[in-house]
């Protein structure tokens, strides 16, 4: 059961800003501009509370939000090889962002964009309209998405959309976590994640092939710190310069069927301790990918506090499709036709081991 | 067709009557059940170093302790590829040169036990270290670490070193113990160097009546489990990342037994955790009735003690204890003690194959249905269910530190030299 309250505050640039607060007193604050995950105020070991995001010191940083914080990812989260693809046996060109790749929905993503917040009784959901032909891609595409926060300390964030064409999709939350709430950098968190293998790389981040985890620096399945794993030589870790790979999730085998889609049951497939806060994360996820990113590129941002973001001050674990995977043999799995529901759910789940 | 894989011999050159060694074993151990390399270990039958005749050992490789700097020189003139572990150096200049070494972080294990007590409400600090010995570097690294603390946040802090410990110094031991402790201000949080040797001092504290974690809140390093069952109060401490050090060790030594040469690599682990237990749950508390009944009750709780006994101990009548208690922790004093016992149920209801009618009677409950009944009412669940609960549930870190080594046994073929 979900019991929380939805305040409502309104900011600059026409943005508000929510927060869902529950019976502990953890808040979680949304705003209605890219349906983005601005602060979750949780406690640590003693009962202190700090904000476990990361995130800019005004809403003038949302707008442009170079480093995705906290944003829904879409029409597409992750890359594709030279923003094209062919579907049904016609060649689009989308947005490319990222030298020649596209990137988390181009110049235009949802990310960006107003979302329309609709009354729901079950948590805050917000809506967006993107038109046919967004970022180049086909279809006019109705996205919604629901945020609830129950006593457990879970954000579940539920993903629907529909379309009148066929198009791909695939929606992702881009919320950077430091558990300690930035006393120091992610590098003593400790990380595991349920899966055999992950997808390498080549030089423009694009996957080349699954590899087994097995003996490298990728293997997660028992809980290591992420800042000695950095530190394992792995030619990986250098083309990314840290972790900016894809895991494929372990599958369970009873999938849940759609019409004309199959996706995975709520499952968790990681979590994050930090030893210092006592706090840890859980990730669960109907996704088979999880993208794990060690803040490569968070150099020089300015986030909340006096001093600048440094490399390693947060890390994302993103719930997706395999990045790509519309150039792959399993596109279909990513392609949303008329008539069909896209669902996706990913809860992350904040709590204290003593 | 399969191929058969080239079979290395490693030797590993640990003491392993040590939980630290134990546990870098272990993760090497993990690391090559999870890749399949196929290594023919080199351990002595008691898991004990010894190093004479290693430069004639034919192997090819060698993973070797090198917080004991005999473990180095005899190193010195081998030719095969060797990996290093031992604790961090705040000098660059004291490493071993030229050779990969994979250590624990023994700045941030003191800083994960100073911000741990800060939080616990202590203005004091001490560091409780040993003697200095070639052997024990580690221990002068996690000294400096907390002199380095101190400096840092201006406070003035104590270290002790106190004597080696040896049966007939034992008792001018810990009478000097107990003079030191006796002469620190209080409250104190005190820092021990290792498990080992915090519970020394927490059974000096003990035998002098000082009262733990209300005056001496003590955490240790290591997360000893035999510490632990050697002490009346739950010993906190830190647990270091040891098993990581054994799988990056191994994944080092792989990569240069195919070529790869990583002479000044150098990667530092951060403690795995802290075990928060009584010793440093320390929550100021002013009145000396309290705190001498609390320091009562956390000893002797499992022993099936009534208020009566609390009351006779703190040389008050029974009344104006409940007063006291009531006033200043809002439950009365057989709560106090229930929850005390309650707490001890569910610990050992954690551990794999405990017998809840052995529990109920070894934390002091009159009965096991007594004990049905009092988990029902606090926990809404049988024993037998917050067991299954607990085992379900048990996060990752926690299944892995309880199912110790779990390839050791089975990858370990001993040769002799």
């Amino acid at each position: 059961m979900t019991h929380f309250t939805i305040t409502s505050a309104p900011a600059d640039h026409g943005i508000t800003l929510y927060t869902l607060r529950n019976a502990h007193d953890m808040r979680v604050v949304i705003s209605d501009r890219g349906a983005t995950l601005i602060s979750w105020w949780a406690p640590d070991r003693y009962g202190r509370e700090a904000d476990v995001l990361l995130g800019y010191p005004d809403c003038d940083g949302y707008l442009a939000n170079p480093a995705f914080f906290g944003g829904v990812i879409g029409r597409w989260g992750n890359r594709i090889a030279n923003g094209r693809f062919t579907l049904d046996g016609v060649d689009y060109q989308i947005d490319r962002n990222e030298g020649d790749n596209h990137l988390h929905g181009g110049k235009g993503g949802f990310h960006l964009m107003p979302w329309q917040v609709q009354t729901d009784p079950e948590g805050l959901r917000m809506t967006l309209a993107s038109p046919d032909g967004a970022a180049g891609f086909p279809g006019n595409v109705l996205a919604s998405v629901l945020y609830r926060l129950d006593d457990d300390g879970q954000l579940r964030i539920d993903y629907t959309a529909t379309t009148d064409a066929p198009t791909p999709i695939n929606l992702t939350s881009h919320g950077y976590f430091n558990l300690n709430g930035g006393a120091g950098d992610i590098c003593d968190h400790i990380l595991s994640i349920d899966a055999d293998a992950y997808l390498q790389v080549d030089r423009r981040l694009i996957p080349e092939k699954a590899a087994n985890v097995a003996g490298s620096a990728f293997d997660f399945r028992q809980p290591a710190p992420i800042g000695p794993r950095l530190a394992w030589p792995d030619e990986q870790l250098s083309v990314a310069g840290g972790f900016d790979h894809c895991y494929c999730l372990r599958r369970e085998n009873d999938v849940v069927e759609e019409p004309g889609r199959k996706v995975q049951p709520l499952r968790d497939v990681a979590t994050v301790y930090d030893p210092g806060s006592g706090r840890e994360l859980t990730v669960s996820t109907t996704e088979n990918g999880l993208q794990f990113y060690s803040g490569n590129f968070l150099k020089g941002v300015q986030g909340r506090a006096m001093q600048p973001y440094a490399i390693h001050d947060g890390f994302c674990l993103e719930a997706q499709a395999y990045p790509d995977q519309v150039n792959t043999p399993e596109r279909e799995a990513v392609i949303l036709r008329p008539g069909q529901v896209y669902r996706q759910t990913t809860a992350y789940r904040l709590s204290v081991r003593k | 067709m399969t191929r058969v894989p080239t079979v290395h011999r490693i030797a590993l050159l640990f003491n392993g009557n040590k939980i630290f060694d134990r546990d870098i074993i272990a993760g090497i151990g993990e690391y090559l059940t999870s890749t399949r390399a196929s290594w023919d270990l080199y351990l002595e039958e008691d898991f004990r170093c010894r190093l004479q005749g290693i430069e004639r050992w034919q192997g090819h490789g060698i993973i070797a302790d090198f917080d004991d700097p005999a473990t180095c020189e005899a190193l010195a003139g081998v030719h095969l590829p060797v990996v290093a572990v031992g604790g961090s150096y705040a000098d660059a200049a004291d490493y071993p040169q030229a050779i990969p070494y994979v250590a624990t972080d023994n700045f941030k294990l003191v800083k994960l036990a100073y911000d741990h007590l800060i939080e616990a409400g202590l203005q004091n600090f001490a560091c409780f270290s040993l003697p200095k010995a070639d052997v024990n570097r580690w221990a002068q690294e996690r000294e400096k670490a907390f002199e380095a603390l101190m400096q840092r946040d201006g406070i003035q802090g104590h270290i002790y070193r106190g004597v080696g410990t040896s049966a007939p110094s034992w008792d001018t031991a810990v009478e000097q113990q107990i003079a030191w402790v006796r002469s620190l201000p209080k409250p104190i949080g005190i820092i021990a160097v290792t498990d080992a040797r915090a519970r020394q001092l927490l059974q000096a504290c003990l035998c002098a009546g000082i009262a733990v974690p209300e005056q001496v809140a003590l955490i240790g390093i290591d997360n000893d489990p035999l510490a632990r069952i050697l002490t009346r109060v739950p010993l906190s401490s830190v647990i270091q990342g040891t098993v990581e050090m054994g799988r990056t060790a191994a994944h080092l030594l792989h990569q240069m037994l195919h070529g790869a040469r990583f002479a000044d690599t150098r990667i530092l682990v951060p403690p795995a955790g802290i075990n928060v237990l009584a010793s440093s749950r320390h929550e100021a508390r002013n009145h000396p009735h309290v705190m001498q009944a609390m320091h009562f009750i956390r000893q002797y709780a499992c022993q099936g003690i009534k208020t009566e006994q609390v009351a006779d101990y703190v040389g008050i009548s029974r009344s104006s204890l409940e007063w006291y208690f009531r006033r200043e922790l809002g439950r009365s004093v057989h709560d106090e003690i229930l929850r005390f016992k309650l707490d001890a149920a569910k610990r050992l209801l954690q551990q794999a194959d405990s017998n809840v009618a052995d529990i109920a009677v070894s934390c002091g409950f009159t009965s096991v249905q007594y004990m049905h009944a009092v988990f029902k009412r606090e926990l809404g669940c049988t024993p037998r269910e917050y067991q299954e609960q607990m085992a379900g549930d048990a996060p990752p870190a926690v299944a892995l530190s309880r199912k110790k080594s779990p390839a050791v046994g089975a990858i370990l073929r001993e040769h002799n030299v």
